[in-house]
């Protein structure tokens, strides 16, 4: 397990990017930011797997093209766990047969919530428990279905209204399932060598634990929160502040657990009200202020476990 | 374009029989065909298969991986991407299992990639029934799988090997069903003689795709979202025609597998005493057995009887189908497959044969005999309807479709 | 391997039956349009319904799932007695069919080339181009000549600033394009609304009603500047039988890159013989982009001004597009779609956003300065 920190300086992040420019993600996307960090931070030697999503729809065939500069290949969206597990076995079957030359390839899956959380659980809990390196799963979580035009998953935040959960006279609220915590979950596979959450900000914290990812020796999960303008209703130009204002209002919490070992990454130092983060959010607008308040109890009291298990240097589950 | 062409030995290697049943004759055959990834998960009666391999990697009786997967659709997504990575792989699955797995078997095909699975048949829940019915393997006929109907152990296992030859031929490319009868090829056991290692080693080049899903082949992206007015039909046509270019791949390589085996196979239908025969009966797989002995018994009454046997659904021989009824007066379609408010409540299989001798100069009378709901049938019922087709002949007859062993009024 | 190209002009077709019926095209941004644009046509269809008038809208589907900024549109089509109302979903190569094309930002109107096609593309003679924006009708006329390719245009502008009446802007551009059109009037307009029950919206129609400017216009193909320069036919590899090469694909995708027009781009597209077994394509090499076809989403671009750049490298870092260089900093406008995030992150605030028409022409649109306070849900 490579514990140093591959990239210290954005000066020194590789200029290249393998998901690359010409693609029809919105303006102000935060899963295509994602994407680019993630690619940038596992180089060329990578294969990457993409269930359905917008990740896929998006960066969609355009007259032959493909903004992917290594390999990629689609899966169905509930196939990532399964579809990596195929790609780890035959590199490592291949090179141990003598058929391929031995090397470290990474293979990275870009599933979304949807793809991971939801119809492909399951086979990403397969994933997990296998012992292959350098895979690495991402959920991109952009906390909803944004592709098909934004339905609820179960990932998506209380309160927020979807398609699917719309806040309306009689249901007020919009979601009423609290988020489902995909690294707590990733976290329960004993195989499992590194589980980390991410998003935009700090700067190079997602890159960092990319490279810590792929170097872990065994199977690996980040789940990071990539903000949405289309689905969260908010100003494309917004989507790193509130990356930012995320992690601040304590809402995301950032972790990791090497082998094991919990780190807690960062302690907002005063955290901030959750209403900083929702209310430029039009999916939150509906919300009144006793609601933001629910919230942000929720969240305070959620705390309390994560500084726990920072004291402990293990998970203490937090519900 | 087709890969390296090795030269057949001069003496054959002839090995001795061993009793095996069809799991463990498949399973032998996956070992000898080199294969690197398999993936498994339980259902009967195809799961016999995947015990033997498990035990014969364990056993380091060959180098592979195999992937215990979480369900059949991860274990169908498995052996589709490691395929695309390069290397050769093995799946298979029964009943409601490729039932739910249908979504990564049908991009198998539609991204060409070629797999090669196993199929034990067995008759789709509800209610749960270990019986035989073909709707499971048939449900797959319209994706691009190349799909074969064996019918013996040693048919099988020696289909498995001509599979890979011919879905991973780079005129074809596209993944091959074997379908074996449940129970009646899965778990019966009968001398089987082995391929041997060198065999298949010679007869079957090693998997090369033209673009594989790794860095050593450049920035390749498989399968993107299209906007189908920009692509469409164009990547519709390559499956359709890698479908059409199969059938003399699939010649080709039963004739080689002959030359390096000593076993001589008919590629598409095997038929006995059709030279003269008046009345026809078609089918596919294990209990084709117990039908050319009923045919056999009434030839020796003096009826012309002859049977045709379909080796393979897809590709559909059609030209040989119409060919080798040319002058029947009568034929009967046995078959285990069924599709609900079909038209005159026909089975998969007359459709498929219906539909062929609707191009024929002659038409013979066509009658339908259906075994469904997994109940196995007797020489009894194969001798009734072989009846009913001669009757046929010289008495138009009364319906179309006739549901054997069934308890109540056949309506 | 060198790939031999042959010349192809793409064949368009024409379908009279089309031609007799009033179409009306709705171009916004993706999202930020969709709510506004989707009220606008149903309103229309609403008030021809009203009129006894057989009529159908939709969303050009190809677009879908929409995305934030790209260029999407909208048909709204009014019948005429015994002609038939056809859904077509590939309507732009089609022939003269627009009679009204509504531009709910005036950045639509500075596209080179678009995602789909020319604004003009498909257009009647007599077309009425209804546009959202502050600037003057002669401004837009001049606009129109030199990007906008309306050869031999005997119409109508109207203009409306509609944000300055209703945040939701389809309002007062449904009582503007009443103004300039007689086929869908005032009172028709006013009554949709009132059986879609928005009757508190039929006050921003009537504001946008009296607001609108109007003006003909007799626009010949020789004036604009465009027309001309504009290349229809397409330079592809000729088909040998050889096939599933990436070279052969990299002259495919040059192709469509080149292409200027929408029929010309899918005349781009290969037959099937050149495609590999399983839909391959192939990427560009590590350090060069993919070819992009995103320039129209832009509606205002980043400007860095270098003196204050302090080459911290953020604005590459957060670049949802990648396009902005890594050394030394320069954004590549082929890429950019204008979200505005460099201008965020920039710790010196090096990076200004400046829209488009501003840019590009030294117009001042209070439209295009206009944001969302409250989107509503438009899917």
């Amino acid at each position: 397990m490579s514990s140093q920190v591959a990239f210290k300086n954005i000066k020194e992040i590789p200029p290249v990017d393998y998901y690359t420019s010409g693609r029809r993600t919105c303006a102000g996307c935060g899963p295509a930011i994602g994407y680019r960090l993630i690619s940038k931070a596992a180089g060329p030697n990578t294969i990457f797997i993409g269930p359905t999503g917008c990740m896929y729809v998006a960066n969609a065939h355009q007259f032959l093209t493909s903004p992917y500069a290594v390999p990629w290949h689609h899966t169905q969206l509930g196939g990532g766990g399964a579809a990596a597990i195929g790609v780890a076995s035959a590199l490592r079957t291949l090179m141990l047969k003598g058929k391929r030359k031995l090397e470290d390839i990474n293979v990275v899956v870009m599933g979304g919530d949807g793809a991971m959380a939801d119809i492909g659980f399951s086979g990403l809990s397969m994933g997990l428990s296998y012992d292959y390196q350098r895979l690495l799963y991402i959920i991109y979580d952009n906390e909803a279905y944004m592709n098909t035009g934004v339905q609820a998953s179960s990932t998506t935040p209380w309160g927020a209204t979807t398609t699917f959960t719309p806040a309306g006279k009689v249901k007020p609220i919009g979601n009423t399932r609290l988020k489902k915590n995909m690294a707590l979950v990733a976290a329960a596979h004993p195989k499992v060598k590194y589980v980390a959450t991410a998003t935009l900000w700090p700067p190079l914290d997602l890159m960092n634990k990319v490279h810590r990812a792929l170097n872990a020796g065994g199977p690996t999960l980040i789940h990071v929160l990539l903000p949405c303008p289309k689905g969260w209703f908010t100003d494309p130009s917004a989507t790193v502040d509130l990356s930012r204002l995320a992690v601040e209002t304590g809402m995301w919490v950032l972790w990791e657990s090497i082998e094991g070992q919990f780190k807690l990454n960062y302690k907002p130092k005063p955290r901030k009200h959750v209403r900083e983060y929702l209310a430029p959010q039009g999916r939150f607008s509906h919300l009144k202020d006793e609601d933001m308040e629910k919230i942000d109890k929720m969240i305070e009291e959620e705390w309390k476990f994560w500084e726990e298990s920072a004291k402990l240097g293990r998970l203490v589950v937090p519900y | 374009m087709s890969a390296i062409k090795p030269i057949p030995p001069v003496a054959i290697e002839k090995p001795k029989a061993k009793v095996w049943n069809g799991a463990r004759a498949i399973a032998e055959a996956v070992k000898v065909a080199d294969v690197d990834v398999i993936a498994a998960y339980p259902i009967r009666p195809y799961t016999g298969i995947m015990n033997s391999l498990a035990s014969m990697i364990a056993n380091g009786e060959f180098t592979a991986d195999i992937i215990v997967a979480d369900s059949e659709h991860s274990q169908f997504e498995v052996v589709k991407h490691a395929s695309a990575v390069g290397a050769r792989v093995f799946a298979g699955s029964s009943g409601v299992g490729l039932a739910f797995a249908a979504e990564p078997i049908i991009v198998t095909a539609l991204s060409q990639l070629p797999v090669v699975a196993a199929i034990g048949t067995r008759a789709l829940d509800d209610p749960g029934n270990f019986g035989m019915e073909w709707s499971d393997a048939l449900m797959f006929r319209d994706f691009g799988w190349l799909i074969s109907w064996a019918k013996t152990v040693q048919e099988a296992a020696d289909m498995t090997l001509v599979a890979y030859r011919v879905a991973e031929d780079r005129r074809v490319l596209l993944p091959h069903f074997i379908a074996l009868d449940g129970a009646a090829i899965t778990h019966v056991a009968t001398p089987v003689v082995p391929v041997t290692k060198q065999q298949a080693t010679e007869f079957l080049p090693p998997y090369r795709p033209p673009y594989r899903i790794d860095p050593q082949d450049g920035p390749v992206t498989k399968a993107q979202h299209i906007a189908p007015s920009l692509i469409g039909p164009e990547q519709r046509k390559t499956i359709d025609v890698a479908q059409k270019r199969s059938k003399q791949v699939i010649a080709e390589a039963w004739k080689d597998f002959a030359k390096y085996t000593g076993r001589e196979y008919p590629p598409f239908l095997e038929t006995i005493g059709m030279e003269d025969a008046e009345f026809a009966l078609i089918g596919m797989g294990a209990y084709m057995k117990d039908i050319e002995l009923v045919a056999s018994r009434l030839r020796s009454k003096g009826y012309k009887v002859g049977t045709v046997r379909l080796r393979y659904v897809r590709p559909f021989p059609a030209e040989e189908l119409i060919n080798a009824l040319g002058g029947v007066k009568a034929a009967g379609v046995i078959e285990f497959g069924y599709s609900f408010g079909s038209p005159f409540g026909t089975g998969s299989l007359y459709h498929e044969v219906a539909t062929s001798l609707y191009e024929a100069d002659t038409k013979p009378t066509l009658l339908d005999f259906l075994f469904l709901g997994g109940r196995e049938p007797t020489v009894e019922h194969f001798t009734q309807l072989a009846e009913k087709v001669i009757e046929s002949a010289h008495k138009k007859p009364q319906k179309k479709t006739y549901w054997l062993t069934l308890r109540g009024e056949d309506i | 391997m060198t790939v031999k190209l042959v010349k192809v002009t793409p064949k368009v077709e024409r379908y009279p039956e089309y031609e007799e019926l009033d179409w009306v095209i709705a171009h916004g941004l993706g999202v930020d349009h969709t709510a506004d644009i989707t009220s606008f046509s149903q309103t229309i269809a609403q008030a021809g319904s009203i009129k006894g008038i057989e009529t159908y809208y939709y969303m050009r589907y190809d677009d879908s799932p929409e995305r934030n900024y790209i260029p999407m549109a909208f048909y709204t089509v009014l019948g005429k007695p015994k002609v038939p109302v056809l859904l077509h979903e590939e309507v732009e190569p089609v022939g003269e069919l627009f009679k009204v094309i509504a531009v709910f930002s005036s950045s639509l109107l500075l596209q080179k080339t678009a995602q789909r096609a020319l604004l003009f593309d498909g257009a009647k003679k007599d077309a009425i181009l209804l546009v959202n924006t502050s600037i003057t009708t002669d401004d837009v006329v001049r606009l129109v000549k030199k990007y906008n390719l309306a050869q031999d245009w005997f119409g109508k502008v109207v203009t409306i600033s509609a944000a300055k009446i209703d945040s939701a802007i389809a309002y007062p551009m449904l009582g503007a394009l009443a103004r300039g059109w007689d086929r869908i009037d005032l009172d028709s307009i006013l009554t949709a609304l009132d059986v879609l029950g928005k009757e508190k919206k039929k006050e921003s129609v009537r504001k946008g009603y009296e607001a609108a400017s109007v003006k003909e216009v007799h626009v010949l193909a020789e004036e604009t500047e465009m027309f001309k320069k504009i290349k229809r036919e397409v330079e592809l590899p000729e088909f040998t039988g050889e096939f599933w090469t990436p070279e052969v694909y990299y002259a495919y995708q040059k192709a469509a890159a080149e292409a200027q027009t929408y029929p010309s781009r899918i005349a781009t597209m290969p037959r099937w013989e050149v495609l590999a077994p399983g839909l391959i394509e192939f990427g560009p090499q590590p350090g060069k982009r993919n070819l992009g076809f995103t320039t129209p989403w832009r509606w205002q671009r980043p400007i860095i001004d270098m003196n204050k750049c302090t080459d911290c490298k953020l604005c590459h870092y957060y670049c949802p597009d990648g396009a902005i260089d890594f050394a030394p900093i320069k954004v590549d406008y082929d890429y950019c779609k204008g979200c505005g995030t460099c201008e965020k992150v920039c710790p010196v605030k090096a990076i200004k956003m400046v829209p488009e028409i501003e840019y590009l022409e030294g117009l001042r649109d209070e439209e295009v300065l206009r944001r969302f306070e409250q989107r509503e849900y438009g899917f």
